[in-house]
């Protein structure tokens, strides 16, 4: 099942347009990332998407519920995390829970009572129920805010930058929790980040955009397969000689080469690392060098993506 | 369509953060409560105290304008009450107006303008609930506290007033009056509501709580006006003009609901934060 059809998304701001014709889906049990730098648009994206906005142009279906027609339906179904964690700082973790519960519709106290309790629980906060959002490291406010996000049970969550402000530690629990939030109830989740990290590790496909329009779409690795430099051989040695290179050259194409005090580098670009690599090394020994150690910088996202966004790659579908 | 019980919900919500919100909470409620306190101590201990020599008819010269019922009914009294009457019911009544539009815009600002400031806004916009609920479960928020910081206010300026002032009126009650109750239940509440939907179009366009309330002061200007006119003895209230005031302002208050329901919208108010 789809979770979210987004085709042809347009927002204008006046003369700006912050959201240019953006076309994707998000299936049941999908997490796709929305990358881009700062006002790419993503945020703009989520907006529209959980109803906050109206388009320009274009539309967008959120669980088969229009965002034009049936915007009450589509904010029902929804959880969205915004780029603040918007919890009131005055009320009770417990009473910000309740308030939202209420909000989005669960209104048997019972049942909202075990879903406070589960959602809370879910994320280490049940003890901490009692005391004021005031109170709470950036970490733990932004896992209640994900709490709330839950609280109604939305098939489809927007996630916008949720571990921007947070320390690695909470940052690496907050991912973990994504992931688990994507098994259970085969929920679709957009995710909005700059950060590759997440996006690396969270996301089954990925779009890149800036200014509003789509760079790239794809899977991790096929965005790494089509648009990422080759690979790069890394070799510490003792001492570098012309010999060497040359020899070197015979097999690949030299990126850099660097003497330093204590020992040298060189940087060389592999079509097939598999192959290669050994070969090297081969020549390098061959012409007498000394070789103090060798690792291969694989192909990363980030790559991809500063490659994009400098104009030196360009993506073809 | 309005679901009360949504609105209900939204007023729970801000009142448990306004009870919380010493900012709000004090220049709100306790300040008018100390007010009518005080004013009458401060105003009428000193007359009280010394009781004047002056005439009745020697006060109707600095008060021109007053009506002819008011005119005759200081000209049956003694000095002491004739100064007492003058400044406690005529010359303090404008000020109970700046009650309500103090807590209703202290407490609106912060509902609106404030919710906007902290960020918190997005969330509750991407509820389900109705703008219109929204809408309403603010305004609530503000008019309620402030109509009845303003009842407890008379009450208390009343009690003080008449246990002060029994004696000299020889066991006449001066307070409550038909235009005091006309002032705190007609033109009190209306002026509240005027004075939250002002701030409602203001909080949209506010960057913050300061400056939305600040702009929504400009309420007081007619009230500042009214106390110097009755304190230069030009004017006096009577039960017609409030009358007259009162219903004016409750159809300003239907104008500026309206109004206030096409403002606050999602579009709007996240085209601020964009």
């Amino acid at each position: 099942m789809l979770g979210v059809e987004v085709e042809g998304l347009t927002k204008r701001f006046g003369l700006a347009t912050a959201v240019d014709s953006l076309d994707f889906t998000v299936s049941g049990g999908e997490v796709l990332g929305l990358l881009g730098p700062n006002g790419a648009g993503k945020t703009t994206t989520v907006r529209l998407l959980a109803c906050l906005m109206s388009p320009s142009g274009g539309g967008a279906k959120v669980c088969g519920f229009s965002i034009l027609r049936e915007p009450t339906k589509v904010r029902e179904r929804v959880g969205i995390l915004t780029e603040n964690p918007c919890l009131y700082e005055r009320l009770t973790a417990y009473e910000n829970m309740t308030f939202f519960a209420e909000a989005y519709g669960v209104s048997d106290r019972v049942e909202r009572g075990k879903r406070i309790r589960d959602a809370l629980d879910f994320f280490n906060l049940w003890d901490r129920r009692a005391e004021k959002v005031a109170h709470f490291s950036k970490g733990m406010k932004q896992k209640l805010a994900i709490a709330r996000t839950l609280i109604h049970r939305p098939q489809v969550l927007l996630l916008d930058e949720p571990t921007a402000t947070l320390d690695p530690e909470s940052a690496d629990e907050v991912r973990k929790m994504i992931v688990e939030l994507c098994k259970l109830e085969n929920r679709s989740i957009l995710l909005c980040t700059h950060r590759l990290e997440d996006a690396e590790k969270l996301c089954h496909r990925v779009m890149i955009i800036d200014k509003g329009k789509e760079l790239a779409a794809g899977t991790p690795d096929e965005l790494r397969t089509k648009l990422a430099r080759p690979p790069i051989l890394e070799l510490e040695l003792k001492q570098v000689n012309e010999e060497m290179m040359q020899a070197v050259r015979r097999l690949a194409s030299i990126v850099e080469s660097s003497e330093g005090v204590k020992s040298s580098k060189l940087l060389v670009t592999l079509q097939d690392p598999a192959s290669m690599t050994p070969k090297i090394i081969e020549a390098i020994v061959r012409a007498g060098g000394l070789i103090l150690g060798a690792k291969i910088a694989a192909a990363s996202l980030e790559d991809v993506y500063l490659r994009l966004l400098r104009g030196e790659a360009q993506w073809s579908g | 369509m309005v679901r009360l019980s949504n609105a209900a919900l939204v007023f729970r919500k801000d009142w448990t953060e306004f009870r919380r919100n010493r900012q709000v909470l004090v220049p709100s409620i306790v300040v008018p409560i100390i007010f009518a306190v005080m004013l009458p101590l401060v105003a009428l201990l000193p007359t009280l105290a010394i009781p004047t020599q002056a005439s009745s008819t020697g006060l109707m010269g600095v008060l021109p304008s007053y009506p002819d019922s008011v005119k005759s009914e200081i000209a049956k009294m003694t000095g002491q009450q004739a100064i007492i009457y003058v400044i406690s019911l005529f010359l303090f009544a404008p000020i109970f107006l700046i009650i309500p539009i103090m807590a209703s815009s202290v407490i609106a600002s912060d509902s609106f303008a404030g919710e906007k400031e902290r960020r918190t806004i997005e969330a509750l916009l991407a509820t389900p609930l109705s703008e219109s609920e929204m809408l309403l479960g603010k305004m609530l928020v503000a008019f309620i506290p402030a109509v009845i910081v303003t009842i407890t206010s008379f009450v208390t300026y009343a009690a003080i007033l008449d246990y002060l002032t029994i004696g000299i009126f020889n066991g006449r009650l001066i307070l409550p009056n038909p235009i005091w109750l006309m002032l705190i239940f007609g033109l009190s509440p209306a002026l509240a509501f005027a004075d939250i939907g002002l701030t409602v179009l203001i909080s949209t366009r506010a960057k913050g709580v300061r400056e939305a309330q600040q702009i929504s002061a400009v309420l007081l200007v007619p009230i500042v006006a009214a106390v110097l006119q009755q304190t230069s003895g030009t004017s006096a209230l009577d039960w017609n003009l409030l009358a007259t005031l009162t219903g004016l302002l409750i159809g300003a208050d239907f104008a500026i609901f309206v109004a206030s329901i096409k403002i606050f919208g999602r579009n709007k108010i996240l085209m601020q934060l964009a």
